[in-house]
């Protein structure tokens, strides 16, 4: 059985959220692509830059890859258009930061979250103010949030020039959500960006490589399960507050079939209270999203191991147990 | 809706009362004969439904530039309403309207609190001295009690009567309650044909006279540079920053903006709305 049950009931139907498909089938797989980016695009605001740079390619046969330098073309025009809100300096080491941090975890198949010790990289995650002060390039986001319990140490082995007292955590699975305690409504990886330098793209280039079937199948699932538990264990309070869309009024936060929605209003300007924070309704949604996504995906990519050789190779040496199972079961199967 | 969260706005709406009736005191002195008393008691008021929100695939407009933290999911409706009224430069101007009326809360509502006395007050005043120069409202009196709201927080009877100086007993929204101010695409509609009457009957030098003229008309002519009119503008401008959308990029805005394309109101009704329910069309 090649499905998602090894990761567990809670998954399987999480999945269901994204919608299934059949890499075999070239228009199921298209189909389900265009929706799954023109769900991202509405999201982080650039659905126009989308369908125009997908009509471009309407004639591509490889609809998987086409969509997705489609939807990067499209997120470059996005990020053009964003007024800068960090300076070069901070950028320069946040896109530096961001490739290592990325390289080294894409190797561990962790880039759902990626962590390290600040004070290991050559810039120490810290970037210089216009005074000549030093400052660190990210939020320390350590404390107790949606995504974790908080990351409080071990402390950098060094001490940090700019004031790094935890490691420094950034979640690529949910960008431009990288942050486990600061959700705020527009996600704070969209404005890094400054006036020549745009680690933005960086960070969408992750979130966006998830949804290809290698990138997916290099992802250690167990990651991306135990950050969906902690996130749906500290949401469902807040979202079992929100009725249903029966007897709904304009303007009013309702929920259906496991998102939330304003009617005849804005999602954008609508969000919950929590013990964690507010949670802006269209960061719920665009993180609910995400993670079914990355389960679709590898629903599919699972199925696609008995028939395709290269699925096969891909995941010659995962670390996720659930996945070497079904490597082992189909082999067994002949 | 609070009163503490709508204080900042709770003044520019109570001004807007004033003014709203001086633009509708313009049009019933040149409109002559009374219209008859509206009908009484016209029963429970219906729920109507619009069409939802406009995609971005429904409108022609960039919907990236220069928009600063407009939400994006109201963009194409605010986009629609300067395509159908054919005012180009309009839609960013809507918004940091929107920003200050509603902080873009399509139900926002000034008049449902028990504090909110001057801005029932307000639409009360705006019924009473218009009614009998205006075609009537079916809900008028739900309308004089209503007070103000909307995304672009206008006084409800003042909503309910736009068109009529255009089309008189053929305006639109004559017999639709109230609470149609909430739905985006009606406010929408109210607020088109407000700005279009701004710009084509006062002296509007500069984007920033249009906020005066959306506060009170009369700033515009005897009240042009007084300490309120300064303060509107003052406002605007802020408000425009504050949202992040540059009012200088003529890409996107131009210094003046232009009513002289207008369609007319059935044609702005038609885009933006559609049609009601028979029942009160």
């Amino acid at each position: 059985m090649t499905d998602l049950f090894c990761y567990g009931p809670d998954i399987e139907a999480l999945a269901d959220l994204a919608g299934d498909f059949d890499l075999r089938s070239p228009v199921d797989t298209r189909t389900w692509y265009r929706q799954a980016w023109e769900t991202l695009a509405e999201a982080l605001g650039f659905p126009q830059q989308l369908a125009a740079e997908l009509d471009r390619r309407r004639g591509a046969r490889e609809w998987v890859t086409t969509t997705h330098e489609a939807g990067m073309a499209a997120f470059m025009m996005r990020m053009r258009q964003t007024r800068p809100a960090v300076t070069d300096p901070q950028a320069s080491t946040q896109l530096t930061v961001i490739e290592q941090m990325t390289s080294v975890s894409r190797a561990r198949g962790e880039l759902w979250r990626v962590t390290v010790d600040p004070t290991t990289l050559e810039s120490g995650a810290c970037y210089e103010e216009k005074d000549g002060g030093l400052s660190r390039a990210f939020y320390p986001d350590t404390t107790p949030g949606y995504f974790g319990e908080g990351w409080p140490g071990p402390p950098p082995r060094a001490e940090s020039r700019c004031g790094w007292e935890t490691p420094l955590v950034l979640h690529f699975g949910t960008f431009p959500w990288v942050y486990s305690s600061r959700l705020d409504a527009g996600g704070p990886g969209l404005r890094w960006i400054s006036p020549s330098l745009a680690p933005a793209l960086e960070g969408f280039h992750v979130v966006a490589s998830l949804l290809q079937p290698e990138a997916n199948l290099q992802q250690d699932a167990r990651q991306v399960v135990g950050i969906y538990r902690h996130f749906a264990a500290q949401t469902a309070p807040l979202i079992a507050r929100v009725p249903g869309p029966q007897g709904r009024t304009v303007g009013q936060l309702f929920q259906r079939d496991g998102l939330l929605h304003v009617h005849q209003g804005s999602l954008h300007v609508a969000g919950l209270e929590g013990p964690r924070g507010y949670l802006p309704a269209s960061a719920f949604n665009y993180i609910v999203q995400r993670f079914a996504s990355f389960f679709a995906v590898r629903r599919a990519t699972l199925r696609a191991l008995a028939w395709a050789p290269e699925m096969k190779r891909l995941v010659a040496n995962t670390s996720d147990p659930c996945l070497r199972g079904q490597v082992e079961e189909v082999a067994r199967a002949g | 809706m609070n009163r503490g969260v709508w204080v900042t706005l709770g003044t520019a709406l109570g001004v807007a009362g004033i003014g709203g009736a001086l633009l509708y005191s313009r049009r019933a002195s040149a409109a002559g004969l009374p219209y008859p008393a509206p009908a009484p008691d016209p029963g429970p008021t219906p729920i109507i439904e619009l069409a939802p929100l406009p995609k971005a695939s429904e409108v022609a407009g960039d919907l990236l530039r220069n928009w600063g933290d407009t939400p994006s999911d109201l963009r194409a409706l605010l986009m629609t309403m300067e395509e159908v009224s054919r005012i180009e430069g309009s839609s960013r101007v809507f918004a940091v309207i929107a920003y200050r009326e509603s902080r873009f809360v399509t139900a926002a509502h000034n008049g449902n609190a028990a504090a909110e006395q001057d801005e029932r007050d307000s639409s009360r005043r705006a019924y009473d001295n218009n009614k009998g120069r205006n075609p009537p409202l079916k809900y008028g009196e739900q309308a004089a009690n209503f007070g103000s709201g909307g995304l672009f927080g206008a006084l409800a009877p003042y909503f309910l009567w736009t068109g009529v100086p255009e089309v008189g007993k053929k305006a639109p929204l004559l017999n639709a309650p109230p609470e149609l101010l909430f739905q985006p695409r009606a406010a929408a509609f109210g607020a088109a044909v407000y700005m279009q009457r701004l710009l084509a009957h006062y002296r509007v030098d500069d984007l920033a006279d249009i906020k005066v003229g959306w506060a009170n008309p009369g700033l515009l002519g005897s009240g042009r540079g007084s300490a309120t009119y300064h303060d509107v503008r003052a406002r605007f401008l802020a408000d425009a920053m504050t949202l992040g959308i540059d009012l200088t990029d003529a890409a996107t805005i131009p210094p003046k903006l232009d009513a002289s394309a207008w369609p007319g109101v059935p044609a702005v009704f038609a885009g933006l709305v559609g049609a009601l329910p028979k029942e009160l069309a």
